[in-house]
């Protein structure tokens, strides 16, 4: 624990670098505050509007994690059809990875024009775009199971259906976590492209606004609560990871792009 | 650990009861042909006869690509002959049985799996009931391996001979009557490997199993071995079976002894002397129209 809080020392200590040189920056060279503001303006800002703050990033949050909530079911309903069924590993994996490789986020306009300005549409963009990485991770890492385990249960007269709940899913977990921990960040930059493009709340809107009132420590003191809590739901998941699986080493992320 | 060691031999005293000269295992005239990538055939196993006693302790010996494990696995009903038939107990053999277990040369624990749990994985898949009396039995044959203080530790934290002491333990928690084991200790240390078969051969001795024992290592064959299968490459097929008339219990100082020397000497003559050496690759190798 003390060594860990130690670690933690070398990350904070660049960080407040940065700041300081930062602040010295806006300071010396006298710089607009439209244009780029210093942190202690960006803090204040962020201590003077934190309950706008809060109200709007509960929305974000909310659709996120709905549209998370959808990818996951969705992402390990298909990855698992895919690899458990040939016909399926046929006529869908290939529709799969074409849609893969579209831009997602390209969609954001029409889906806004389809699901409407409020939360649905939000919530649409999100599941879709986090819904590759999860789906991905889950066909994946299902196929990876090991042939001399699965010769185990066959020796031991396993059924299909034995092998897939004590085989091949305990081995896809470490897979779908790392698909889980890239998820949960597209779904929140899904929804928050939404909200830019179309909405009356949340913190994509609250960005929007302040930039175009030239408020830019608001837009900044946004955009740091923005990644604070990105950080905080890849750490979630991490945590989740390391409880649950405590098995397995970490494993590499098969990625997917917006 | 008393009463544990009382049951098995129980069942020992019963597997001696049963008759112990009867074939439990008998291969009538078993190919196997596996079909390449390119479309040709690779002529794994020619035709092998051979029956196993009950209670038997038999080894199958061959250089690498002689078809051993295909004949191993074979015989556990996981892949089916091409030509010539298994039979089990006097019943044709289709498919993998409860009657047979199977140990591969790796471990294959389950990772996620504690080592009872590991131990207690057939039973499971198996649906054997009472549950707690296979709960008993798996402690029990965790103290048989050694293994009695690592019931909760996961197969990570183990070493690889403890792994497949554990592995043994799993092929045991059923009522198997024969147990496959393909190269179990090859990727173990020659001191844990010397251990380990000390260890088989009292596990043996205590549970009464029909064991075939496939290795490449010739020394090992005769230590624990009551016939040994020499099977040469070229196409895979069995040359001799040799009988080793050496008393039991045996122990290691047995490998220092003139007879053992003499015994091991004849095996790799055995193996040296095989008809297609050196083109064997070549003439495994057939086209398809050959086969058909």
């Amino acid at each position: 624990m003390k060594a860990r809080m130690f670690a933690m020392l070398y990350p904070i200590s660049t960080f407040a670098i940065i700041l300081l040189a930062w602040e010295g920056i806006v300071d010396v060279l006298a710089l607009p505050v439209f244009y780029i503001p210093a942190p202690t303006q960006i803090a204040l800002a962020l201590y003077r509007g934190f309950d706008v703050y809060m109200s709007h990033l509960w929305t974000t949050m909310y659709c996120t994690f709905v549209a998370f909530a959808i990818a996951l079911v969705l992402g390990v309903a298909f990855g698992a059809l895919v690899s458990e069924s040939r016909f399926a590993e046929r006529t869908l994996l290939p529709v799969m990875v074409a849609l893969q490789s579209m831009p997602r986020i390209a969609l954001a306009p029409l889906i806004l024009v389809w699901f409407g300005f409020g939360p649905t549409s939000k919530i649409v963009l999100g599941a879709l775009t986090a819904f590759f990485p999860l789906f991905l991770n889950m066909a994946h890492g299902l196929r990876t199971a090991d042939p001399d385990q699965i010769a185990l249960m066959r020796s031991i007269r396993g059924n299909r259906v034995q092998i897939f709940w004590m085989i091949k899913l305990p081995t896809a977990l470490p897979f779908l976590f790392a698909g889980m921990q890239i998820g949960v960040i597209l779904a929140m930059l899904a929804v928050i492209v939404g909200e830019f493009l179309g909405a009356n709340r949340g913190m994509g809107f609250l960005i929007n606004t302040e930039s175009n009132q030239m408020d830019t420590a608001g837009v900044f003191a946004g955009i740091f609560i923005l990644s604070a809590v990105g950080v905080l739901c890849h750490n979630g998941v991490q945590y989740l990871r390391d409880r649950l699986l405590f098995w397995s080493a970490s494993h590499e992320i098969t990625g997917s792009t917006l | 650990m008393a009463a544990a060691a009382l049951h098995l031999a129980d069942r020992a005293q019963a597997a001696m009861d049963r008759g112990g000269t009867t074939p439990l295992i008998e291969l009538h005239g078993v190919t196997k042909t596996y079909r390449t990538l390119d479309k040709r055939s690779y002529i794994a196993i020619s035709p092998v006869t051979l029956a196993i006693k009950e209670g038997e302790f038999l080894s199958i010996v061959g250089p690498s690509g002689c078809g051993k494990t295909s004949l191993l696995n074979i015989m556990s009903g996981l892949i089916q002959p091409t030509s010539g038939e298994i039979r089990f107990h006097d019943q044709l053999l289709s498919g993998p049985s409860a009657e047979i277990s199977l140990v591969f040369q790796r471990p294959v624990l389950l990772p996620w799996r504690n080592i009872i749990d590991n131990v207690l994985l057939p039973a499971q898949v198996m649906k054997l009931r009472p549950w707690d009396f296979y709960v008993n039995k798996a402690r029990e044959l965790l103290a048989l391996v050694g293994l009695q203080d690592f019931g909760n530790a996961y197969p990570r934290e183990l070493s690889g001979g403890m792994q497949q002491r554990a592995s043994i333990a799993r092929a045991l928690i059923t009522d198997s009557r024969a147990l496959l084991m393909d190269e179990p200790f090859a990727a173990l240390d020659a001191m844990t490997r010397e251990e380990m078969n000390l260890e088989l051969m009292r596990i043996w001795s205590l549970t009464g199993r029909t064991v075939v024992f496939v290795t490449h290592n010739i020394a090992e064959a005769v230590l624990l071995s009551d016939r040994i299968a020499v099977m040469t490459a070229g196409p895979g097929t069995l040359r001799d079976i040799i009988t080793v008339d050496l008393a039991r219990p045996r122990s290691l100082s047995l490998l220092g002894e003139p007879r053992f020397g003499t015994m091991v000497d004849h095996v790799r003559t055995l193996l040296e002397s095989q008809p297609n050496r050196g083109a064997g690759d070549i003439a495994r190798v057939v086209t398809s129209e050959t086969i058909e």
